[in-house]
């Protein structure tokens, strides 16, 4: 059954399958920061509010995922911003992160190095995101 | 959490002391991050300081699947980063953009050579082998290759 984008349930889902991958457990062996989302908000796409995804991560595991404010994700060691049509871009693959890093459509804050190691660990949690069913708030 | 010291921080530092600069005054998100990444890896890695201080080349990278590229003309010590492919380049990098990042993971084993035989260096060298992977001026400098990768890869 699909669940609302960038709800608590959708959070749940996401942080199972993270877990559930054991090419992210693999790829993200070292890592220790955490990672905000910020989805910027567009109100014309039934998006009226800016929300954030902080994601707890550590050595392979996602210890927690949750949804908040946007400004909770904007205290994250890593953060990734993009209005809410773009993250559903990424999440449908349409728009792969890589690229959409690359041309500024996501914007990225954090240490580059870090991030660039673990290319491989990021293009997993896209598979992720991909795999939980969702209902955008546009569609809906 | 031990948090991570960030690009930013990273690029103002190496600002004042005029490392790295943009031809541009609104650089691409491809010229800012490729500048910040070797920013970083220059400023916290003493052994890619002393390549980047020895580095004089022109480089180009395009990334065919953004249609976008930058060069990077470094001039012993000093980088300026420009949008899209200047002229008069020793080597022009074409990828795809995953290749692109793969080629910053490059590891570096002996004698500063980049390692081609582990995961990452192996999908590198087939690129290479199916055209996948361009590199325009190879032959005539694989040491400037080799310098520009270890400047490069954040491994």
């Amino acid at each position: 059954m699909a669940i609302t984008f960038a709800s608590d349930e959708w959070a749940k889902q996401f942080k199972d399958e993270v877990n559930k991958s054991s090419v992210y457990k693999s790829a993200a062996k070292g890592w220790k920061w955490t990672v905000g989302l910020v989805v910027e908000a567009e109100p014309d796409k039934n998006f009226p509010e800016s929300r954030g995804v902080v994601m707890d991560l550590f050595d392979g595991e996602a210890r927690d995922i949750k949804v908040g404010p946007a400004a909770d994700a904007q205290k994250c060691d890593f953060v990734i911003t993009a209005p809410y049509s773009r993250w559903k871009q990424v999440a449908t693959k349409e728009l792969d992160a890589t690229k959409g890093m690359l041309q500024g459509k996501l914007k990225l804050k954090g240490d580059l190095p870090t991030i660039v190691r673990y290319t491989k660990a990021s293009q997993e949690m896209t598979e992720c995101t991909a795999r939980v069913p969702v209902e955008w708030p546009d569609e809906s | 959490m031990h948090g991570p010291s960030t690009g930013r921080m990273a690029r103002r530092k190496l600002d004042e002391a005029g490392l790295v600069q943009y031809a541009s005054s609104e650089p691409s998100a491809f010229a800012g991050m490729l500048g910040g990444l070797i920013e970083a890896n220059v400023v916290a890695d003493p052994d890619k300081r002393k390549d980047f201080d020895a580095l004089a080349a022109r480089v180009g990278i395009w990334v065919t699947d953004i249609d976008e590229g930058v060069t990077l003309v470094f001039d012993a010590g000093r980088l300026t980063v420009y949008n899209g492919l200047e002229p008069n380049r020793t080597l022009t990098i074409r990828a795809e953009a995953e290749t692109v990042m793969s080629l910053s993971n490059l590891k570096i084993g002996l004698f500063g050579v980049p390692v081609y035989f582990d995961e990452v260096g192996r999908g590198v060298a087939l690129k290479l082998m199916r055209g996948k992977l361009r590199i325009d001026g190879l032959l005539a400098n694989i040491a400037t290759l080799n310098r520009v990768t270890r400047v490069f890869s954040v491994q």
